[in-house]
């Protein structure tokens, strides 16, 4: 019996010490005599750099306001999970909520629970397929994907064999992004010579370009749907042993700074184009909502090319 | 007989009474850090964790892994293992929202298929083991693989939501039923999927504790040679068993599905670790013929009671990963003591 209690106690203990940091976040604030806003924020997948990037967005962008609390919270890929977040936040009456959701239709009830609860709610990045929400926050990928075609031609000169190496087909970026290159290299010379499906993963694009470069003796340039598929074609390039990694320019997206601004810099790939987290723009909205002003119900993003020469001053706005 | 004797005998018959209700004291613990560790209400400052609402949505939360652990403690007092638990929860949720989105078929229906399923697939599992003495990790690990396998093919590899092939029935919404299990019920306040969870929990446990086929159950985790011996139809309670736990899962995948408002083909991804680890934490041993079915309600209570108090907390996944370990560590180690003691 005892051990039993101590075992759990044991167990238990370990909570305060783990938590503290975030329970800073979550601690009550009914003495401050400053009006405070609570936002929850529910993330829905903390592996991916990309959204660990929104998250990063999110907190610096908090920081310069002292009035705002951030609750942030990981789903962990499970909709499930969000959605009893979601619930959570409710529970304890924050004054916002922020959520990047893992997928449309599980979500949908329980923000337009928050919502009669209240609580305006900010859909960053995937779309409901619901009006129940106070503003969605997005970035346009046909747009991002046009601007990469239109820049790639103009490098190549209008003329050109490329390889593209596509995110996964069964999702909507990745169609969108595949359209929007197709729209932007419209009317050149510039011909897909070999594409594949790699999932967004740099392995299987490193796979797949292995195979384009056995095939074929010209390539002038890749299309990477991400930043981490065009790295893994110029790895695979510069594994060939040919010296091709330095003739063929490989284009990706996304553009977050540890992965292809760096690679930018690096030389390694020719161009990126930011996929923007909007974290930011969604501390600007909340704040506007909390205040009354009126917000706009969609708010689409723009891009940030980055090229070797535009790097360093932080790319350039398209 | 000096007094230092007969206070240490009195102390220990305290402690084996007190033995019978480890679980609830573990719980309690649990209950009491859970008020101890609690974000306050924005504004009022009330407790979270003591809301009603909280307690409600704890127990709606873990339906589906109550309904799986539900199973595997008739599997696990023969001394088996059931891993396709959280497959066959899969391939229910997949198929129950084809039946209902794609086909057009009422929930009742829809239900008594898809559990059918459920029957038939442990059944499978439970003549592979009992018949062709497979072990039930190796039968069960076949069935987890095949299942999956089942769940992405009915469901072309996409998730089942209203028009997301052009032949479905519903286009739209989804049926009313999906809405109507994961309400609260007016008056009660629970959903009818906890209610269903509860119900089931419940019902088994009676059964355990008050029908042959629940001695059955100790009898062969006990010794299955002995019981064997005795004459007793070791094979036929294993496919029951077997088919039982399945059947349980099927419904835990039509709970599935009406909480996410689709059917989708990868879930309850791992839920059958949670499902062994709720029964192991309520008391019941993997070995066999040991534990029972109440204790497994408080197993499910504990992990979701701590996962709980975790999420309202916000720590994040590295250290609640750890302190789920453990937690059962801990549970285990209660578990030797107690088969040393007799």
């Amino acid at each position: 019996m005892r051990r039993a209690i101590a075992a759990v106690v044991l167990a238990a203990a370990l909570l305060p010490g783990c938590s503290s940091p975030a329970k800073d976040g979550a601690k009550d604030e009914t003495k401050g005599e400053v009006k405070k806003y609570v936002i929850g924020m529910s993330q829905c997948n903390l592996g991916e750099p990309w959204r660990q990037q929104m998250n990063k967005d999110i907190e610096a962008a908090a920081a310069k306001h002292p009035e705002i609390e951030m609750i942030f919270r990981d789903a962990q890929n499970k909709s499930e999970t969000q959605q009893s977040q979601m619930r959570e936040f409710v529970q304890q009456k924050v004054d916002l909520i922020i959520i990047s959701p893992k997928e449309s239709r599980p979500l949908v009830k329980p923000v337009s629970d928050a919502m009669a609860a209240g609580i305006p709610v900010i859909v960053l990045d995937r779309k409901l397929e619901s009006d129940h929400f106070t503003c969605f926050i997005g970035a346009d990928n046909v747009k991002i994907g046009r601007e990469a075609g239109k820049e790639l031609a103009k490098q190549l000169g209008g003329k050109g064999s490329i390889v593209e190496l596509k995110g996964l087909m069964t999702s909507i970026p990745g169609h969108e992004r595949h359209n929007g290159f197709m729209e932007g290299i419209k009317g050149t010379q510039i011909k897909t010579i070999f594409e594949a499906d790699c999932g967004w993963l740099e392995p299987n694009a490193q796979r797949e370009m292995k195979s384009a470069l056995s095939r074929f003796d010209q390539i002038d340039a890749v299309y990477g749907h991400n930043d981490p598929s065009a790295h893994g074609a110029y790895m695979a390039a510069k594994q060939e042993g040919k010296g091709r990694e330095n003739t063929i320019k490989f284009v990706g997206i996304d553009a977050l700074p540890e992965e292809g601004v760096r690679y930018v810099k690096k030389g390694i790939l020719a161009l990126t184009f930011q996929y923007p987290t909007g974290g930011g723009e969604a501390i600007d909205t909340a704040l506007k909502i909390l205040t009354g002003e009126k917000v706009e119900k969609t708010i689409t993003l723009g891009t940030k090319m980055f090229n070797k020469e535009n790097v360093e001053a932080g790319g350039v706005a398209l | 007989m000096t007094d230092a004797q007969s206070g240490g005998s009195r102390w220990n018959r305290a402690v084996t009474a007190l033995d019978a209700y480890r679980g609830v004291a573990a719980f309690v613990v649990v209950f009491i850090l859970g008020c101890f560790f609690t974000p306050r209400v924005h504004g009022t400052g009330l407790p979270i964790f003591l809301s009603v609402q909280t307690q409600v949505d704890i127990l709606f939360e873990y339906c589906e892994y109550g309904l799986l652990a539900t199973g595997m403690t008739l599997v696990v007092l023969t001394g088996g293992i059931d891993l396709s638990v959280s497959s066959v929860l899969g391939v229910s949720a997949t198929l129950f929202a084809l039946l209902t989105i794609g086909y057009g078929w009422g929930a009742p229906q829809a239900i008594a298929a898809v559990t059918a399923c459920g029957l038939l697939a442990g059944s499978i599992n439970g003549v592979l083991i009992s018949r062709f003495r497979m072990q039930p990790f190796v039968a069960t690990l076949a069935m987890m693989t095949a299942a999956r396998g089942l769940a992405k093919l009915v469901s072309g590899g996409t998730k089942v939501q209203p028009a997301a092939q052009p032949w479905y029935k519903l286009t739209d919404n989804t049926p009313d039923f999906f809405t109507w299990m994961t309400q609260g019920l007016p008056g009660i306040g629970l959903q009818p999927a906890t209610l269903l969870f509860l119900a089931c929990i419940l019902i088994m446990a009676l059964v355990v504790r008050r029908t042959t086929y629940g001695r059955h159950l100790y009898a062969i985790g006990g010794n299955e040679e002995a019981a064997r011996l005795s004459g007793l139809r070791v094979g036929r309670v294993k496919v029951l068993t077997y088919a039982l736990c399945a059947g349980f899962a099927a419904l835990a995948g039509v709970v599935n599905c009406c909480r996410l408002d689709l059917g989708d083909p990868e879930a309850g991804f791992t839920f059958e670790l949670d499902a062994i680890a709720a029964t192991v934490i309520g008391g019941t041993s993997l070995a066999g013929g040991k534990g029972g079915m109440m204790l497994t309600l408080i197993g499910v209570l504990i992990v979701a009671y701590i996962n709980k108090i975790l999420s309202l907390n916000a720590v994040p996944i590295a250290p609640r990963m750890m302190i789920q370990a453990a937690i059962i560590v801990a549970a285990v180690l209660i578990q030797r003591q107690r088969k040393g003691q007799t």
